[in-house]
């Protein structure tokens, strides 16, 4: 087996040393700190980013809430306008509704007033009716003459009947 | 050493330009050719994929990204916050070993990590790291490690110089394992190779189908073998840090 020949012993170790100490101290010092900076440049970038995305989250979040403290504002602004709306309307339909009620009245109270005065009206010619017909009627019938007081004193005393 | 045709000729060492040091011979060899191709792979591929550094990455910028963050979950599932300091070193070694088994797969590359001297070697930095960093952390108690609480006293006896020995043998199973699968997997793929060639008419199809299914298997070993041994050495350095 070649492998055990010791004649290239010393050669083989010298090489082995001088190429894997080269290897070393060339990885050591200058291939792996370049990897080693880009992954830390990228780690670096990686919590950048997501530090700056929880920042504009919570950026978010704050309007959001603004949104939803103006839509509650709103929201409270409309129910009071509706409840004012409505009260003035109520109010304004009561107003008007007594006055058409006074008005109603004071028609109605008036109305009663010309039928009284109609009904006095027609009593008095009643009265003259059956003043006249009953001198008339006397006058035909007895010969007697009948004043108008006395006819009146009987139609007082039983005006009470007519009614 | 091995004949001509022989499964194992593709272990073989063959210098590419003789150097001495000191009285010592170091010649560039395949195996160095091929460990060179290695690191200038991982060198440039993590470097140039990962050249923009932009914040979204291109896909071979994320295969990068991909295999950092492989062994620093590793790392932290095993040893935890005190294996940071460790990540280079597990690292380079996870890269090594599976960019290496990688380059040995493509045909006639040498694999270096089929050399036991190799692999050997890699685990005796790992356990002898491993052990001073024990001795950093815990000082003399370190050698609590092979006592193992709640167990009968006349156990110990036996069992402290079991948990020695096998701690002394952690380093040649971890050598052994890589080495091992290697050699066989490549040993394998070359038997089969030679049936190709060897079998009558058409008949050959067959064994390169079986070669085409082993290529796929052997490129999973590849991974899997870079796996254990930087995942093995993770829970040394736990062990470590954490006597039992």
């Amino acid at each position: 087996m070649p492998q055990l020949n010791p004649e290239f012993f010393v050669s083989q170790l010298f090489w082995l040393a001088v190429f894997f100490i080269f290897l070393f101290v060339f990885l050591w010092r200058v291939s792996l700190p370049r990897i080693a900076t880009v992954l830390e440049k990228r780690q670096n970038k990686i919590d950048e980013n997501l530090s700056s995305a929880k920042e504009l989250q919570e950026q978010a979040m704050e309007i959001e809430k603004k949104i939803n403290d103006q839509i509650n504002k709103a929201k409270l602004e409309t129910d009071e306008k509706i409840k004012e709306t409505i009260n003035a309307l109520q109010e304004d339909v009561s107003s008007q509704l007594s006055s058409l009620d006074i008005d109603l009245e004071k028609k109605v109270s008036d109305a009663e007033k010309e039928i009284l005065k109609s009904k006095d009206d027609q009593m008095k010619n009643i009265n003259n009716e059956i003043i006249n017909i009953t001198k008339l009627t006397v006058g035909k019938i007895t010969d007697i003459e009948l004043s108008d007081n006395e006819l009146n004193k009987v139609i007082e005393t039983h005006k009470g009947n007519f009614n | 050493m091995a004949a001509k045709d022989s499964p194992l000729k593709q272990f073989e060492i063959d210098p590419i330009s003789n150097i001495e040091l000191g009285g010592y011979d170091i010649s560039f060899t395949n195996s160095s050719f091929a460990m060179l191709i290695t690191v200038l792979v991982i060198t440039l591929f993590l470097t140039l994929t990962v050249n923009t550094r932009s914040i979204i990455p291109s896909r071979m910028q994320l295969i990068s990204e991909l295999m950092y963050n492989f062994i620093a979950q590793l790392l932290s599932d095993t040893v935890g916050d005190n294996g940071k300091k460790y990540f280079p070193f597990v690292f380079s070694l996870f890269m090594f070993v599976l960019i290496g088994n990688m380059v040995g797969m493509i045909p006639y590359q040498f694999t270096f990590t089929s050399h036991i001297i190799v692999t050997f070697a890699l685990a005796a930095v790992v356990f002898i790291g491993v052990t001073i960093l024990g001795f950093i952390n815990h000082g003399i108690k370190f050698f609590t490690f092979f006592y193992i609480p709640g167990v009968p006293f006349y156990m110990h006896p036996l069992l402290i110089p079991i948990e020695v020995i096998s701690y002394l043998s952690r380093p040649i199973s971890l050598s052994v394992r890589l080495f091992a699968n290697m050699l066989a997997g490549h040993t394998l793929l070359k038997v089969f190779a030679g049936f190709v060639v060897s079998m009558p008419f058409f008949t050959g199809v067959f064994p390169l189908a079986f070669i085409v299914a082993l290529t796929g298997l052997e490129i999973l070993i590849a991974f899997l073998q870079a796996y254990v041994f930087a995942i093995l050495t993770c829970l040394y350095i736990n062990d470590a840090y954490h006597l039992h």
